[in-house]
């Protein structure tokens, strides 16, 4: 009997090899040479002595830095509950299969599909006071008088980047809520009509409670993806006006490619991974939390 | 097999010089960054259809020209030619990616003539590195249209940067959208190009060379940073400027509604293409008082990678550019500037006054010889694109000049 089980305790290593390997490669190995790059003051240009802490010391002087963290978090708390609610809400518009459904999710859900860089061009262009057909609309609506000079202050920037990703995204959070939606086992959603429950009563304590799941998995993807943002700026406000819309991640790319200060890079890498560490266990904690009360 | 084929590589690089047999042709590869890749071609076309040694044009994104080079020099895959931004020179030449060119260019009749802003940036230690390769140049561009209109003498254009504003003021005059200058208030790059030799130009010298050296010198830096503080707030440039990070560097003097405007050479074949029938003028770029003069000298140098595995052909090509032939056949003839300034004067210029002059700027151009150029000026953070935003936008132009010389310093000290 235990040699049986330390056979199948080898075949159980032998079946998560492959994986294994596969994040000791491409996981685990370059997180090293990130580490040990950060303890060092290499260059894009060459060299690399041993500073020990000095980047992280550093990084604690560094207010561009700061900065760019601070901006990148209230990216992420205005955007995440606009996707949150507008996903939800679309997606308890399309939830049944009818095909005018079925078409209307795949309109919002078109733009998910488009590549970040492609469609945040489109949007610089869309902005443009010049040209742009979005001002031209706004005009044509008469909600302002003339072309609004988008890139001009970092917060009509950082809205124009807000209103720019949700239509990108949107879609993605209405398809997970749509899926979690439909798994839900009609029969209650029936009981609860016959027991008069109206059509609010039903969303609030019925549909809500029992997506609670993929409302964690989908806050914490687009919570994430807006913490790692830095296509949309890059090309939208390339960090603009005077550095005010610096994502942490745009920072990071400043410093290794622009400055040449890869040491440095890898440092602030380290710290921005730590950071999305703490957060995303935080978020999974609280939400294994009131899923058990 | 393996040490055959070493041995006959080996035995075929060392035969070369000797008998450069044609049955033995080569195929080299350069890299191009993207700005550059359309003037490079007509070269390397010319090249490949002279010679029977080929070489293989590969285009890498502006931007990710240095992080590619730098990690293939590390790696040891190379190209064996490859043009970049010069100002990239000083960078490369102190990492030991470059090889030493000494020799040949100093051995090289053609070279002498080269501009002097491409001998200086390639220039370390005493060494030579690289070689002009595909010039651009800074000029002032006037639209003689707008000027007659208001009432100015369209054959007449702003010589100092006072005659700037003036000009400006009146063809502001002629109507609501039209206005009498432009820049790109938010794109470094732009601006270090068209804007800082009126500073150069009126004698202000811009970036330190390192931390023991003077930043944003002499009193230019703030007359043409008041300057223009007064044409923003008179109104005399369009709103959008403040905003545009270079997406519109070009396409605002096209639409025929701008005076007066600092631009590159590369606008001229634009212009004539896409709006034949706007009617402009090129100058140099004016300084303080009459007669001062200058222009950013910009464009790509052609240099060899470190590791290149057949430098002594790519060294025969870098000969060849800088030929007569390659300069006026490859470049000239192409609507691109040479990099010998005395060959401006030649059959394929000689219709457009226009191109002369641009190609002569070449020849009262600076070039600034500093290392971290993209942390100073290029970076969208820098401390050259915060001096002119604080100072035009926000008015305050003695702390930003103040602002910008110490982070300015900081940077150069590193």
């Amino acid at each position: 009997m235990p040699r049986a089980r330390s056979l199948e305790r080898w075949q159980g290593w032998l079946f998560v090899a492959p994986a294994l390997v596969f994040v000791a490669v491409f996981v685990l190995a370059p997180l090293g040479q990130l580490v040990a790059m950060s303890l060092t003051d290499r260059s894009l240009l060459g060299g690399g002595k041993f500073v020990g802490f000095e980047n992280y010391l550093r990084i604690w002087r560094d207010s561009g830095f700061w900065r760019a963290l601070l901006f990148t978090g209230k990216y992420t708390l205005v955007l995440t509950p606009i996707l949150m609610g507008l996903g939800f809400a679309l997606a308890l518009l399309t939830v049944d299969n009818t095909p005018l459904k079925r078409i209307t999710r795949t309109i919002v859900f078109l733009p998910v599909v488009i590549g970040l860089s492609s469609s945040s061009l489109l949007w610089f262009w869309l902005l443009d006071e010049q040209v742009g057909l979005f001002n031209k609309l706004l005009v044509d609506l008469h909600l302002i008088r003339e072309p609004i000079v988008w890139f001009v202050t970092a917060d009509l920037a950082f809205w124009a980047v807000v209103i720019s990703i949700t239509w990108k995204v949107v879609g993605f959070g209405m398809v997970l809520f749509v899926s979690g939606i439909q798994s839900i086992n009609p029969d209650i959603l029936e009981a609860a009509v016959m027991d008069g429950a109206g059509y609010w009563s039903r969303v609030r304590l019925i549909i809500l409670p029992l997506s609670r799941r993929v409302l964690l998995l989908t806050t914490l993807v687009s919570a994430i993806g807006s913490i790692l943002a830095f296509d949309q700026f890059y090309i939208m406000t390339s960090g603009g006006p005077r550095g005010q819309t610096f994502t942490a991640v745009y920072w990071i790319y400043q410093n290794s490619f622009v400055s040449f200060r890869l040491g440095y890079g890898a440092a602030l890498s380290i710290v921005l991974t730590l950071i999305i560490l703490i957060f995303s266990t935080t978020q999974i904690a609280i939400a294994a939390r009131t899923a058990e009360t | 097999m393996f040490k055959r084929l070493a041995f006959c590589a080996l035995a075929s690089a060392l035969a070369g010089p000797v008998f450069a047999a044609p049955a033995l042709a080569d195929t080299m590869t350069m890299w191009v960054r993207a700005s550059g890749a359309n003037a490079a071609a007509h070269l390397v076309d010319l090249w490949n259809s002279t010679h029977p040694d080929k070489i293989e044009l590969t285009t890498i994104p502006d931007n990710e020209m240095v992080t590619k080079l730098a990690t293939g020099v590390q790696a040891g895959e190379v190209p064996d030619l490859v043009s970049f931004d010069l100002i990239y020179m000083p960078d490369f030449m102190k990492a030991g990616f470059l090889v030493d060119l000494t020799a040949d260019l100093k051995a090289n009749p053609n070279y002498a003539s080269v501009a002097q802003a491409y001998k200086d940036i390639a220039t370390y230690e005493g060494k030579l590195y690289g070689a002009g390769f595909t010039p651009d140049v800074s000029i002032l561009v006037w639209n003689k249209d707008l000027f007659k209109k208001a009432g100015l003498d369209p054959e007449k254009p702003p010589r100092t940067i006072s005659e700037i504003h003036e000009d400006a003021k009146k063809i502001r005059a002629l109507g609501a959208d039209t206005y009498g200058f432009y820049f790109s208030g938010a794109c470094p790059g732009c601006n270090i190009f068209t804007t800082s030799p009126m500073m150069v130009a009126a004698g202000s010298k811009i970036l330190p060379a390192n931390g023991a050296d003077d930043a944003l010198t002499g009193d230019g830096v703030r007359q043409v940073l008041e300057t223009f503080k007064e044409m923003w707030s008179e109104g005399l440039v369009p709103k959008s400027a403040q905003a545009d990070n270079g997406a519109n560097f070009t396409a605002m003097f096209k639409t025929g509604k701008i005076g007066i405007q600092g631009t590159g050479g590369f606008l001229l074949s634009e212009l004539k293409h896409d709006v034949p029938d706007l009617n402009f003028g090129v100058t140099f770029l004016p300084g303080v008082q009459e007669g001062q003069v200058s222009s950013f000298v910009g464009g790509d140098v052609v240099a060899i990678p470190v590791g290149s595995k057949h430098v002594p052909l790519a060294k025969q090509f870098i000969a060849w550019e800088l030929t007569d032939e390659a300069q006026l056949d490859g470049l000239a003839k192409n609507n691109i500037l040479p990099s010998r300034p005395a060959l401006a004067d030649n059959k394929y210029f000689a219709a457009d006054p226009r191109v002369v002059v641009t190609a002569k700027a070449l020849g009262v151009g600076y070039v600034p010889w500093v290392y971290h150029f993209a942390d100073m000026v290029n970076s969208d953070s820098s401390p050259w694109i915060n001096m002119l935003q604080r100072a035009i936008f926000d008015g305050d132009v003695d702390g930003a000049i103040k602002e910008g010389r110490e982070k300015m310093k900081a940077i150069a000290a590193e």
